[in-house]
């Protein structure tokens, strides 16, 4: 037995006893139990002065480092606890989880699996190779460990709580609610299962109770970074992007270096059309955490909204080949990038290895739905079928997918009764999540009218900036501006833009629109100018005339010409049913709230054609072209001409080979505009005139 | 103006006590009810410092509601509660008390269980105290009522010089002196931690009086010590521990109490700390007799107070000895004091026998001190038991 010398310097009374090592660790838990940080160090450091690399001594002060958040340090300490020949089963387990919480995964795995191998009935060590292995995406092994725990323990909350997850990466909905609600029953005030149901109720549908969890989790833990995560998840999922951002930025407040708080931060800016302050949150998660998939997966994402194409590949790449759960997501979005470009046949290909890889994957199946032609008998069929029979395992946003998805597909094979039920359901549920109230948009394009008489718009003519270099494209989405803007964007002097959320901006800025119009001084209304011609000038990769093509600016028409009376309007005009049929065969990816219920979309529609009525009747012609879309379809190359000497540009025949041009395109329209013509599109509402009904008496347009 | 020279400003009308000055900079800043945050943070200070609570609870809240990681803001709000009396959620906040940037280093990490107020037969459960002697002897009070709740073996752990008081007053319990090794227990709670997983409501105060007793040698030595001295005997303390955080506003000096003098009563000064030796000059025509250097400790000073007629202190720890032996004092409080005192009430649920002198506005003293002679002569007019 060793001895331990006495000293007269040590305080307390019972680290100055003459003691053995066994007492002195004894006392040293003990101290340290009671919170007695001092004299546990203490007798610690007299333990190791007497026997050097004693695995205990070092075990307890690893364990004193990190409870006061020294991870480093702590990891440092138990790395040589375990070193020694006697070191037990639970100090690696320990050491296990230390390194998990530093993301030294494959180190941390090591340790756990020696910790298993040591001592096959230590629940700890169990649980903790459980959650390695499902940080590192080894679901199945992770599973069997957590169940080995509970086998063990049953009544373990943690240990449930951490299978849930597990389960729920496996797409095992329906077992890791189960597992959630078990924990919660075990231990009521658990913060972490109310953050995970929060998550998954939300990807059913269920908002308000998804949220009622995630707050309960802040209440119970106000510093649990997930639930903020989980609850800016739900504000999003039911499009209340200013919510979602309040509850990342009060993340941020007290955890400013979160990286997926910052990427998430990103996109939510992205949807609010701040793309600039994305890109800079978005850098700053790389910064926080280079190695965090999210991040770079968030990074892809508002770069290719910027139009930085290849950089935004480059960031899907490296998402994909980091450990973590984000690869699916990481090679969709590759995917989706490729079909953007207009690269059919690689994306294609891209989405095929997705679906092999993850059979279950709705947001593959949807996404490249598009992409094909669906005949009678395709396989994804049946697997899509499958899918959306699997009761409560697949969620219900991933049902809304599918269903869209299969919609598709029935309507490529000619089956309008199928096609018809599955885009119902899909609309549905997507109109679920919405709030939309159709009296008052039709009551606000009435007031807009209003608003922008003749009198009006001649007593204000003059002011704004008169730049001739924005082009607006306008009109009902899918009523062919993505064509136009191909075809304008194909001569050397334009620069298509797509779809930019600038007008949006600047309505937002002047609060209650119209009613606060009266009220725009000359310098407000030149300012707004000013500030859209810098914005598109940025952009417009040196050329003269930008592309706005965003369709909704069709209500801003008068402001536009207060604004920017040099800007040119071209409004593209459809056939009203077969507009409305196409919007309600997608699903957006920005807000059409008007286009998930027949009625109310044909019920926009005739708000529509009132206010641009009206805008006919009182915008000069010389600013204010209207296009059809059949006679476009009809004889490209008139229509081509007609659109430049409204433009005062003179002829180019790269107008015509608009399916060569090397960019990218932004829209539910993306995989029509790349084939040279598209006419299947005219007048198609008839063959399925019979699954219209409430839209055609929306429209007042008779069946036949 | 910038927001951030905005700010400068006014915390420095806050630092030179104009509050009012400092509101009326921000008011235009957060009108409709909208503002940056920490701009409502300055308004809530500065309304504080007027002592308009029910307004800063309203900002507190908010703060709180946008903020719920922000744990500096919840321990403020926790202190607006409870001193509004709207204890069940403050309590609850209070819990981040360990949480803000001068506290996080000195929360003792206990590594088993906290306690929630369950009942948990055959367990052990080490309730230890905190910071000052004055919580100590405010909460220790709730010891039985956790055992009692607990149904456990309860271990109680005090300060070293609450020590006798607690063993002799407690004396089915296993007491320890902070920083000894206690006892095996499976769960611990915070002495102030008590009253959150006691569910600690108003109407449940003051419960039994006395719940410290004194020592019968201290007693007896003291009770030949004070022989013959003229009544009514009154102690006085007037100044805090120096190092606590809010002692410029709760403390005063010896000489500004000079308007007891005439008053008829005696004066016992307890005063312990570096502010004791300010009674070696007396105010001209106060009868007053310094019985701080005799004082050895708590013993003493409980002792004296049971054998005289009134403590008349400021906020700091004898006025909760005092309360606990069930003796009376007057305690003078600065216009917005701690939360343990409430507002806008003369009396406290927390002692039967004290009774509170407000300041009548920020920073006076004088005021208070001239209600406090008023009061006093009207005591000295009363009959009452000799000791």
């Amino acid at each position: 037995m060793v001895k331990m010398s006495r000293s007269p310097n040590v305080a307390n009374e019972s680290a100055n006893q003459n003691m053995s090592i066994p007492e002195a660790l004894a006392k040293a838990n003990a101290h340290w139990n009671a919170g007695q940080a001092d004299i546990a160090e203490m007798l610690c450091q007299r333990v190791l002065a007497a026997w050097p690399g004693h695995p205990d001594a070092l075990h307890l002060l690893g364990l004193m480092a990190h409870a006061y958040g020294n991870l480093d340090v702590a990891i440092n300490y138990l790395r040589q606890a375990c070193a020694a020949p006697r070191a037990p089963a639970v100090y690696s387990a320990n050491l296990a989880e230390m390194c998990r919480q530093r993301g030294l995964l494959p180190e941390g795995e090591t340790h756990a699996r020696r910790a298993v191998q040591m001592d096959t009935t230590h629940a700890g060590a169990w649980n903790n190779l459980g959650i390695i292995l499902q940080e590192m995406g080894q679901y199945e092994e992770s599973k069997r460990c957590l169940e080995r725990v509970l086998t063990l323990q049953p009544h373990n909350a943690e240990a449930h709580n951490n299978l849930g997850n597990t389960c729920k990466r496996l797409g095992e909905l329906t077992a890791a609610q189960r597992h959630w609600n078990r924990a919660l029953s075990l231990r009521p005030n658990y913060a972490e299962p109310h953050s995970n149901l929060a998550n998954l109720l939300s990807s059913q549908g269920e908002f308000d109770s998804a949220a009622a969890h995630a707050k309960r989790a802040i209440e119970l833990n106000p510093r649990f970074a997930d639930a903020y995560i989980n609850l800016a998840g739900v504000e999003t999922a039911r499009n209340r992007h200013g919510e979602a951002l309040r509850w990342i930025d009060s993340l941020l407040s007290f955890a400013p270096q979160h990286a997926v708080a910052l990427a998430s931060r990103a996109l939510t800016l992205k949807k609010l059309d701040q793309l600039e302050e994305a890109l800079a949150a978005v850098d700053r998660a790389l910064v926080a955490s280079p190695e965090n998939a999210e991040a770079h997966n968030a990074h892809g994402q508002i770069l290719q909204a910027l139009g930085r194409t290849e950089e935004a590949m480059a960031a899907y790449d490296r998402a994909a080949t980091l450990p973590g759960t984000a690869t699916e997501q990481a090679l969709i979005n590759r995917a989706i990038l490729l079909m953007e470009q207009g690269q059919s046949e690689p994306a294609k290909a891209e989405f095929d290895k997705v679906i092999q890889l993850y059979p279950g994957s709705a947001m593959a199946l949807f996404n490249s739905a598009d992409l094909r032609k669906f005949s009678e008998g395709d396989p994804l069929i049946e697997t899509m079928h499958r899918l959306l029979n699997a009761g409560a395992e697949t969620s219900s946003n991933d049902k809304m997918l599918l269903h869209y998805a299969l919609g598709k597909a029935y309507l490529d094979i000619g089956n309008s009764e199928a096609a018809f039920q599955h885009l119902n359901s899909g609309s549905k549920m997507k109109r679920q999540t919405l709030d939309y109230n159709a009296a008052a948009t039709t009551g606000w394009m009435e007031s807009i009218a209003k608003q922008f008489s003749a009198k009006f718009l001649k007593e204000r003519a003059g002011q704004g900036n008169a730049s001739p270099m924005p082009i607006f494209v306008l009109g009902m989405p899918r009523s062919g501006t993505t064509l136009t803007e191909q075809v304008l964007a194909s001569h050397p002097s334009i620069h298509g833009a797509g779809e930019l959320g600038l007008m949006q901006a600047i309505i937002n800025k002047i609060g209650d629109f119209p009613g606060n119009v009266p009220d725009l001084s000359p310098e407000a209304l030149k300012q707004f100018g000013d500030s859209y011609v810098a914005d598109i000038t940025k952009i417009a990769h040196g050329k003269p005339y930008v592309v706005d093509k965003m369709p909704i600016n069709f209500a801003f028409a008068g402001l536009i010409r207060l604004m920017l009376p040099g800007a040119h309007i071209i409004h593209s005009r459809r056939d009203p049913v077969d507009t409305c049929l196409s919007c309600y065969s997608k699903l957006f990816t920005a807000e059409q709230s008007f286009s998930y219920d027949m009625a109310e979309l044909g019920q926009f529609h005739r708000d529509y054609q009132n206010l641009t009525a009206h805008w006919r009747k009182v915008l000069p012609a010389k600013f204010f072209l209207e296009v059809d879309y059949e006679a476009m379809v009809e004889d490209l190359e008139t229509q081509a001409k007609r659109m430049l000497k409204f433009l005062g540009l003179p002829w180019d025949p790269n107008c015509l080979n608009f399916h060569e041009t090397k960019r990218t395109v932004r829209t539910a329209s993306v995989n029509q505009v790349r084939k040279p013509v598209y006419k299947t599109s005219a007048g198609r509402w008839r063959k399925h005139a019979a699954q219209l009904g409430p839209l055609l008496q929306a429209l007042d347009i008779a069946a036949e | 103006m910038n927001l951030e020279a905005l700010q400068v400003e006014v915390h420095n009308l806050i630092q030179t006590d104009q509050p009012e000055k400092a509101e009326a900079l921000l008011r235009p800043h957060l009108a409709g009810g909208v503002g940056p945050i920490p701009l409502w943070r300055q308004m809530a200070v500065a309304l504080r410092r007027q002592g308009r609570m029910g307004e800063v609870k309203q900002i507190q809240l908010m703060l709180v509601e946008h903020n719920p990681g922000d744990l500096t803001a919840r321990f403020d709000l926790s202190e607006t509660l409870l001193m509004l009396g709207e204890y069940e959620r403050g309590w609850r906040e209070y819990q981040y008390r360990y949480s803000l940037a001068h506290t996080v280093a000195i929360e003792r990490k206990v590594q088993l269980p906290r306690w929630s107020g369950e009942a948990m037969p055959g367990k052990t459960l080490l309730i230890h105290d905190e910071q000052g002697y004055g919580d100590t002897f405010q909460f220790i009070r709730l010891t039985r009522e956790a055992a009692r709740r607990s149904k456990a073996r309860v271990i109680l752990e005090v300060n070293h010089e609450a020590l006798a008081l607690a063993r002799r007053s407690l004396p089915e319990f296993e007491i320890t002196a902070r920083g000894t090794l206690p006892p095996r227990f499976d769960v611990h709670c915070e002495m102030m931690s008590l009253p959150m997983a006691l569910g600690l409501k108003l109407s449940d105060l003051p419960g039994p009086i006395p719940y410290l007793q004194p020592d019968p040698a201290r007693l007896a030595h003291w009770r030949n010590r004070l022989a013959g001295l003229p009544r009514p005997l009154v102690t006085l303390a007037w100044a805090g521990r120096p190092v606590h955080p809010n002692d410029a506003n709760r403390s005063i000096s010896f000489d500004m109490l000079a308007p007891f003098a005439g008053t008829g009563a005696h004066f016992l000064p307890v005063q312990q700390g570096p502010a004791a030796a300010q009674a070696n000059i007396t105010p001209p025509g106060m009868s007053s007799m310094s019985l701080s250097d005799e004082i050895r400790d708590f013993d003493d000073t409980a002792a004296i107070f049971c054998l005289t007629d009134l403590l008349i202190s400021v906020d700091s720890s004898p006025t909760h000895l005092a309360g606990a032996l069930g003796r009376p004092a007057w305690v003078m409080l600065p216009f917005v004091p701690d939360w343990r005192w409430l507002i806008n009430r003369s009396d406290t649920p927390w002692y039967p026998h004290h009774r509170i002198f407000r300041q009548p506005k920020r920073g006076d003293w004088p005021g208070l001190l001239n209600n406090v002679a008023t009061a006093l002569r009207e005591f000295v007019n009363q009959p009452r038991q000799v000791l």
